[in-house]
């Protein structure tokens, strides 16, 4: 019935295909969300210490003596914890919207970069590599 | 039971990917995995994210609080520093205006073949994150401890029952959505 809604007056399958739902229902069932992952898991939606976990994971193959003394990484060790299969779930959830909508693309650049900064792919990366490090320090710093 | 159920440590890995299937679904439904709304809100000229965060934290701060009233959940507040939250805070903000997305947006966005995300942004963000545990022994001892004031939260800081802070709160959040809304933004 999820499927096929032929005949049927309401289909949720519909709203569930549509590109982008109002911010306000996105928000609203994102706050629900917050409420099943306190209940069923005492935990709060958060994601920056997966990516201290797994830069964690990937250094321990080079040089695992030293990731085992390192003392930001005794606090956050390099494992595979309920948020690190939450963020894996983001992932995929996001990919299961888009592909609903026929939204997913493989995109280099954003249309807004484009617009502003022109086609070059390696200028986007570079300029987002580095993004991605000072959002991540900061990130850290604020313990968030 | 719930107790119990929080420390079963395969079914919890089970939890968090069918929370994060949700949650990473909800964030590309409404709009936020892309760089283009995230970029128009820092430039004020598309107030999506606004519109979601807040609506998101009034409807999870209205029922947290009430799971914790009724006993069966707890909250888990960070401590935290003028130190840590005032620089860290800026430079993450600089980090976020010119990746384009947070660490959560990011992993959304790579779902929706946003490469520039996966490239780009997750690599960065990973070498970032190795970059700060390097330097973490010395920023704790310099930076992050000063101005500490625990785990802090505004009903202990006023000394009032939660529900005084958060009945006004959400009734502030609801005239400032219905202003962004009425004025057309």
């Amino acid at each position: 019935m999820l499927f096929t809604c032929e005949g049927e007056e309401v289909c949720p399958m519909d709203f569930l295909k549509k590109t982008q739902w109002s911010p306000y229902v996105a928000g609203a069932l994102m706050g629900m969300v917050s409420w099943f992952s306190v209940l069923t898991a005492g935990k709060y939606l958060g994601v920056s210490t997966t990516f201290v976990r797994t830069s964690g994971m990937i250094e321990k193959i080079f040089a695992p003596e030293r990731v085992a003394t390192m003392p930001y990484f005794i606090k956050e060790r390099p494992i595979i914890d309920w948020q690190w299969m939450e963020v894996l779930g983001i992932l995929i959830g996001a990919f299961i919207a888009a592909k609903l909508s026929g939204d997913f693309k493989r995109s280099f650049i954003p249309p807004m970069w484009k617009g502003r900064f022109g086609l070059s792919r390696f200028k986007r990366w570079i300029v987002a590599f580095f993004g991605g490090v000072i959002l991540m320090f900061g990130a850290r710093m604020a313990d968030g | 039971m719930l107790k119990k159920l929080h420390e079963k440590n395969g079914i919890q890995l089970g939890i968090g990917l069918v929370i994060g299937i949700i949650f990473g679904f909800l964030l590309q439904k409404g709009g936020v995995t892309k760089y283009d709304v995230i970029i128009g809100q820092l430039l004020l000229t598309d107030f999506t994210v606004v519109k979601i965060m807040l609506t998101a934290m009034t409807t999870g701060m209205i029922g947290v609080h009430l799971l914790r009233s009724l006993g069966i959940a707890q909250l888990h507040p960070k401590p935290g520093s003028l130190g840590s939250a005032v620089t860290g805070g800026l430079i993450f903000g600089v980090g976020f205006g010119v990746l384009g997305y947070c660490p959560g947006t990011v992993a959304g966005a790579v779902g929706q073949g946003s490469l520039d995300a996966l490239f780009g942004g997750v690599v960065g963000i990973l070498i970032g994150a190795g970059l700060f545990s390097e330097f973490y022994p010395k920023l704790e001892k310099r930076i992050l401890s000063r101005g500490d004031f625990g785990e802090l939260t505004w009903p202990q800081l006023f000394r009032v029952n939660p529900w005084v802070i958060i009945t006004p709160v959400s009734f502030g959040i609801i005239a400032l959505l219905v202003w962004i809304e009425t004025s057309g933004l």
